[in-house]
């Protein structure tokens, strides 16, 4: 009775990620992976529990395998050695490196396939939609492709889909629910849609 | 293709996205711990963004005596009173430790549930006011503890809350039925091992894995274990578990669940992260920084553990003018036996003055007298025994996750002309 995501399922308010991680996004050092770290981490807790810690690069993978435990959705292989790696430089035992750019930013689109420094990629990953979608394969949501494909041709497709951004829901692609969604604005989410839909 | 979550009022909103921009401003300050004034200069000039259906930090912490309430992670929020701060017999509401592990759940107590599922004859479910009209209402004053508490005194120090040595616990007086009541009017069946809580409180994603613990029937049938709605005379506040919570005492305080909505009477122990993963200990002590090994135990009783709440550290203390320390002593289970005091770091001891002995799960006042004959620098060691003969040790053994740190607590004053 125990075995299924229902309970929390049925009750969480999960909208709120990625103005969260946007929140917390100043105190990690910046270098290479620092902005997947904290949309990764970030999101559920606060990155003191980061900037505290000086730990190996095993420690940080024991860490990271308990996250996913704990309801992480797996990050990708990509994903995961950006951000062992970002960890392990500048919270790890040795002397960090100096402060660098976040050169991996683009890389870090990793498995979404959305870069999150350009264009409609910004709002997607401010938004923290490419956390569960990506453009052209199934990731925790359905891609883009496809929500694209299943409207095509819907005369109320713009409506429909502000709405499931706005709002949430679950049922159309699965029992998955998508969270609502407060930390876009209107304008952004307009700008999401017609770009979904214009990927027909 | 329906959504139960009702889209979020404007306001909500609004407060979510001004939020935005206050950036984070507590977690800025790191590892310190926010104490009034570092809340007073980093107070974010915009709310906080709160997820909906929850309780923003800010009132939680409202509820606080900020004077000496520290913070230690705002997500998940974990906080707690340093030693001087508990000279209390009953630890305040305002001054009881805080330790989510999600969000705090905002509960409307009129529509909660209670229900008692599994390796039960008759399957039952409660609404808060049904609970308290059909079994005995008692009272208790027991020890809530965190299993991490004291984490920093470690060497290394384990990863997690980072509790100082006497962080993480508290003692209120609770009140509720008792858990052993409502099972048996559910009837527990043969083969029936473990009874586990699980809460209501939401993650922020989605995937977040529910909080769920189970402890084993004999304690959850011991007549102390409660389903709580009350501390010290009061509702529950919501941090605390607001409507119903389990009260587990004497146990590390992942047991104790907060917000408990459904109790499952299981074959064995319950399986999931919060059992398999958090809150074990090797089973044998292993060397400071190992892994954990593969034969570790789930957490239970504390072991013997005392405080000094007074004086408090570093404090100036006039010569030649009697002091009397005094301090709290407990044990998961059995009783204090007896607190020694050493001020020679530990070569000789000497007996402390024990105060009454109060509920079963209750800490122990304790007592010492002491003239200072020098001035200086001088420090007070206190070591509790149990029944069983256990007592303090000066370091406890290390273990990977940080639990269960009962070394002798240790508090230095400067003793000044008078």
């Amino acid at each position: 009775m125990w075995g299924s995501w229902s309970f929390r399922l049925s009750t969480c308010a999960a909208a709120l990620t990625a103005g969260f991680a946007l929140a917390q996004g100043a105190p990690l050092v910046s270098g290479p992976g620092v902005g997947l770290v904290t949309a990764k981490c970030g999101t559920c807790h606060d990155v003191t529990h980061i900037t505290r810690s000086k730990l190996t690069r095993d420690e940080w993978t024991d860490n990271f395998e308990n996250m996913v435990k704990r309801g992480m959705p797996r990050p990708s292989e990509d994903e995961t050695r950006i951000i062992l790696d970002y960890l392990t430089a500048y919270y790890g035992p040795r002397p960090p490196p100096p402060a660098a750019p976040d050169t991996l930013a683009a890389a870090a689109a990793g498995a979404s396939g959305i870069d999150p420094t350009q264009g409609v990629g910004r709002i997607l990953s401010a938004g923290g939609c490419t956390a569960c979608h990506a453009v052209d394969k199934p990731l925790v949501g359905p891609s883009f492709d496809a929500v694209a494909a299943r409207y095509r041709g819907d005369a109320a497709a713009t409506a429909k889909l502000s709405a499931k951004i706005r709002h949430g829901g679950a049922g159309v692609w699965g029992p998955t629910p998508m969270p609502p969604n407060a930390v876009l604005s209107d304008r952004e989410v307009q700008q999401i849609v017609e770009w979904v839909l214009a990927r027909n | 293709m329906s959504s139960d979550r009702p889209p979020l009022p404007d306001a909500a909103r609004r407060r979510f996205l001004e939020g935005l921009g206050a950036g984070g401003a507590l977690a800025l300050l790191g590892n310190a711990p926010l104490t009034r004034e570092a809340l007073a200069q980093a107070a974010p000039a915009k709310p906080e963004p709160v997820v909906p259906g929850t309780i923003a930090n800010a009132a939680v912490l409202a509820e606080k005596d900020m004077t000496v309430f520290q913070v230690h992670s705002e997500r998940p929020l974990t906080g707690s009173v340093p030693a001087e701060a508990h000279d209390f017999d009953v630890t305040p509401s305002n001054r009881m430790f805080v330790r989510n592990n999600l969000l705090t759940p905002d509960i409307d107590a009129g529509q909660h549930r209670l229900r008692v599922v599994g390796l039960v004859d008759k399957e039952l479910s409660f609404g808060v006011e049904e609970l308290k009209r059909a079994f005995p209402n008692v009272s208790t004053q027991a020890m809530m503890e965190c299993a991490g508490a004291g984490r920093t005194a470690f060497t290394p120090t384990p990863r997690g809350t980072p509790w100082s040595p006497t962080g993480g616990m508290g003692c209120p007086k609770w009140t509720g039925v008792r858990l052993r009541d409502v099972l048996a009017a559910a009837g527990v069946k043969s083969g029936a091992r473990h009874v586990a809580g699980q809460g209501g409180d939401p993650g922020t994603v989605a995937t977040a894995a529910p909080v769920i613990r189970s402890i084993p029937l004999s304690k959850a049938e011991e007549e102390h274990t409660l389903i709580a709605w009350a501390m010290n005379d009061a509702p529950l506040p919501k941090v605390h578990g607001f409507p119903l919570r389990l009260v587990v005492p004497g146990w590390v305080g992942s047991a104790s669940t907060k917000w408990l909505h459904t109790l499952s009477v299981l074959d064995g122990p319950f399986k999931g992260t919060y059992m398999d993963d958090s809150y074990r200990i090797p089973k044998w002590p292993v060397a400071p920084g190992d892994k954990m090994p593969p034969d570790a135990i789930v957490t239970e009783a504390w072991p013997i553990k005392s405080m000094i709440t007074h004086p408090a550290p570093n404090q100036k203390v006039p010569a030649g003018r009697r002091l009397t320390v005094r301090g709290k002593a407990w044990v998961g289970e059995g009783s204090v036996a007896r607190v020694e005091i050493s001020t020679d770091e530990g070569v000789s001891w000497q007996r402390a003055r024990l105060g009454p002995r109060g509920d079963k799960y209750a800490w122990r006042s304790f007592a010492f007298d002491f003239e200072p004959e020098r001035f200086g620098y001088t420090t007070f060691l206190a070591r509790a025994w149990d029944d069983q003969g256990n007592a303090q040790p000066m370091v406890s053994p290390w273990n990977p996750l940080g639990y269960f740190w009962n070394g002798v607590h240790r508090v230095g004053v400067l003793v000044v002309p008078a």
